[in-house]
């Protein structure tokens, strides 16, 4: 919106700053033009009328010069008398030598014309060649009025006539002479106008009646003539006004006038004629820059308008994956395992940490059985989307595999095959993978091109043993079909514990770009203080990101460790209460007895007693669908102690009372002894009803 | 369990090897025939343990020879089988024929 505002003033600001720029260089070249034509009206107007008065003048002096013949002293009456018949105001009579020798200005008689500088010029007509001499309007030197002179010679260069005439005297013979070169009213190009300056009546109105008669009547005022500033040029003879501006016959028009001989002469440039032009190319101007300014505008605002939706597009984009990657880390953290139970036979911890929103490495990790841990740390291939996809299926591949087979190699083997099956990405990835017996601490595992696993011996807090499980690996996983993988064993003490890791960890790179290498890793595991998988994995990564301080992670990072913390010293199994069911929990406590270590083997045969009865009594009676029988090592003294769940109807053997031993064989119930013998031979029982299920404890040390 | 099984003039002897539990009474209650038998005599040497399930086994045993007028005795039972008997009374209505 903002910007809308700015695209379209801008424009705007342009367009008039354009406009004005061109509104004030046409104004002023229409100014220059105007001034310069009044300029030219004016001269030519003043050339003409001087050449009509020099005519004129010339006309009166050359009849002076008839009349008189040849110059000599005639009387001031004899010249006066001429000069009043022809309204002349001054005649005289010149000599050769320059004298005035005849007049009608007594006061004139006898001056050297050729002295004064103002007079010299008239020297020339004793020459014979000028014809005439003429001098334009001057303020005469004895009076007030402007005179103007012009000399006529006699033949021969025998002298001349000077007349002299007032400008007041002219008024008339230009009404008459000069009608013809007047306008009566304001044309459409440069026009003169002459009047006279007492009445106002227009000369040229002498020849058209019709035509205005006066200024008036054309729209000219006389007080609105602006008086020029220039100081008047003696020589000039007329006086300039300044240009002025007047609507005159109804056209806006700028003049100059002056006034000689009573008259006002008026040069009239009409507004159009240059103005005009300016206001075309101004309105041209307009139409064009609205045009080209106004596309302009409309063209930049659809491009940014474009751009605005170009952006929005893109963070839509981008917001719609952010949300798509965010829902595939929350699959992909949803694939990772959630903790087992607590299981008093290992500890574990594990994390993966990838570079982007998702990664290709990952671990895993479940029970096989009761007694078998499966455990693994995979790396795809590169990082991102693609490895995130790859390592999603190859973790179901290896699950299942692990699973079917409980062999890490054999697993690997048959992984190897499915991938190598249809792996048009050529994507690959290494894997390590281990099966922990909890019973003996052996670790059967195999090794798909991965960095060896770290062995931790004990749990001492200093001095512990460890090392890099360098066994041989095999190649990497969906590289090459037909692969059959080694499997290794290691052996673990209740104490020891593995290490899992990905390159994350080994190649980390630090400002310098150096690795972060197996040795920082031997020494970070090292300096663990309470040894347990989470402190490992703890320690290990803060370790890594101390030492890449300010690097961003270039590949994920993925840590596993897995503490082998004693021998099972419980087992536990579900039954079908049926004969076939006691005996299998007879056989049940039987393999416990070899599994269990240290366990007394005297009080197996009173177990098993305990069992049959307890055992029977839930198959006769309690109409359980299950019964779930716990073999646990008291570890102190060696003996067990035997847990029975069924979800029967609620019994409490504890509640019932002993039968009469005492009575001869032949009268006692047969029930309720079973029940009793268990009580006596029992260390101590417990009875509990929960959830719908009786749950008995009997210890026998 | 393993049954050993003589009749010899009357005196049939059943020496019985292994558990005596509800699995494996069904079997030795089968072994079971008093005709022509006046003296019962269950060798429990080589026996593991008993349950009630063999006690009552032998109780039905005991009920069948008194019935006949017939002795009925227990051989050389371990530790096991004979704190049963004295935790269920039947060292008083057994005779018990230590090895």
């Amino acid at each position: 919106m903002n910007r809308r505002i700015v695209i379209f003033g801008g424009t705007v600001a342009l367009y008039v700053a354009v406009m004005a720029v061109t509104w004030i260089v046409g104004t002023d070249q229409a100014e220059r033009k105007t001034e310069a034509m009044l300029d030219y009206a004016v001269s030519d107007m003043r050339i003409t009328l001087d050449g009509v008065i020099d005519t004129m003048l010339e006309h009166l002096a050359s009849m002076a010069v008839r009349h008189f013949k040849k110059p000599d002293a005639y009387s001031v009456e004899d010249v006066s008398a001429l000069a009043a018949a022809y309204d002349i105001d001054e005649i005289n009579v010149v000599d050769r030598a320059g004298r005035i020798i005849a007049t009608n200005d007594p006061d004139c008689l006898g001056v050297d014309m050729n002295v004064k500088s103002a007079t010299r010029s008239f020297a020339e007509l004793t020459n014979g060649v000028t014809r005439v001499v003429s001098q334009p309007f001057r303020r005469h030197a004895y009076g007030t009025s402007r005179r103007k002179y012009l000399g006529v010679p006699f033949p021969n260069g025998d002298g001349y006539v000077q007349i002299g005439l007032d400008e007041s005297r002219i008024d008339k013979m230009i009404s008459l002479q000069l009608a013809f070169l007047f306008d009566a009213e304001v044309k459409d190009t440069t026009c003169y106008l002459c009047a006279n300056e007492k009445t106002g009546a227009l000369v040229s109105s002498q020849l058209e009646r019709d035509m205005p008669q006066t200024l008036k009547e054309i729209g000219f005022d006389a007080n609105m003539v602006p008086k020029s500033d220039k100081p008047l040029s003696d020589g000039g003879g007329v006086e300039t006004d300044k240009t002025f501006a007047l609507t005159l016959s109804g056209r806006r028009a700028f003049c100059r006038s002056f006034v000689v001989g009573g008259h006002r002469f008026i040069m009239v440039e009409p507004e159009d004629e240059f103005y005009g032009t300016r206001n075309m190319i101004a309105a041209t101007m307009a139409l064009l820059l609205f045009l080209v300014l106004g596309g302009f505008a409309l063209f930049l605002d659809r491009i940014f308008r474009d751009a605005d939706r170009l952006r929005a597009f893109y963070r839509a984009e981008d917001e719609a994956r952010a949300k798509d990657m965010e829902i595939a880390k929350t699959i992909q953290t949803s694939a990772l395992p959630v903790p087992l139970g607590y299981n008093p036979c290992f500890r574990m911890s594990a994390s993966m940490a990838p570079a982007r929103d998702v990664g290709g490495d990952f671990y895993d990790f479940f029970m096989l059985d009761q007694t078998h841990l499966a455990f693994m740390v995979a790396d795809v291939s590169g990082k991102g989307v693609t490895a995130a996809l790859y390592m999603m299926t190859a973790k179901t591949l290896l699950k299942d595999a692990i699973l079917a087979v409980r062999d890490p190699a054999a697993a690997f083997a048959r992984v190897n095959a499915e991938l190598c099956r249809n792996n048009t990405a050529n994507m690959f990835l290494t894997a390590w993978g281990g099966v922990l017996n909890l019973e003996t601490g052996q670790v059967t595992f195999a090794n798909a091109g991965h960095n060896p696993p770290l062995k931790v011996e004990g749990r001492a807090a200093e001095g512990r043993k460890s090392g890099f499980v360098t066994d041989k690996s095999g190649p990497v996983l969906a590289f090459a079909d037909g692969i059959e993988y080694k499997s290794h064993t290691l052996s673990l003490n209740p104490g020891d514990t593995l290490f899992l890791y990905t390159d994350g960890v080994t190649e980390a790179l630090d400002g310098k770009n150096e690795l972060f290498g197996e040795e920082r890793l031997l020494n970070a595991i090292d300096a663990v203080v309470e040894p347990n998988p989470k402190a490992f994995c703890n320690v290990v990564r803060m370790a890594v990101a101390a030492f890449a301080e300010g690097v961003p992670q270039a590949d994920d990072l993925t840590v596993l460790a897995v503490e082998y913390v004693s021998r099972p010293q419980r087992f536990v199994n579900s039954f079908i209460p049926t004969q076939g069911g006691i005996a299998a929990a007879s056989a049940f406590l039987d393999e416990c007895f070899g599994r269990l270590e240290g366990v007394k083997t005297s009080c197996l045969p009173v177990l098993h007693v305990i069992l049959d009865e307890i055992c029977s009594n839930i198959v006769k009676h309690s109409g359980a669908s299950f019964f779930e029988m716990g073999v646990e090592l008291l570890a102190e003294s060696g003996g067990v102690k035997l847990t029975f769940a069924d979800d029967g109807v609620p019994y409490d053997p504890l509640s019932h009372e002993d039968p009469d031993t005492s009575l001869p064989a032949d009268k006692r119930p047969i029930g309720g002894l079973g029940i009793m013998m268990v009580r006596k031979m029992a260390d101590s029982m417990s009875y509990a009803r929960t959830r719908d299920r009786n749950f008995l404890t009997v210890v026998k040390q | 369990m393993n049954i050993d099984k003589k009749l010899d003039n009357g005196c049939l002897t059943l020496k019985v090897e292994g558990r005596l539990d509800t699995n494996t009474s069904p079997e030795l209650e089968a072994e079971l025939n008093f005709d022509g038998v006046t003296e019962t005599v269950f060798d429990f040497s080589g026996l593991e343990y008993i349950s009630s399930a063999g006690l009552r086994v032998l109780m039905a045993a005991h009920k069948a020879m008194a019935a006949c007028g017939g002795k009925m005795s227990v051989a050389s039972p371990n530790a096991i089988v004979k704190g049963v008997f004295d935790i269920t009374g039947m060292n008083n209505v057994f005779n018990i024929v230590e090895g």
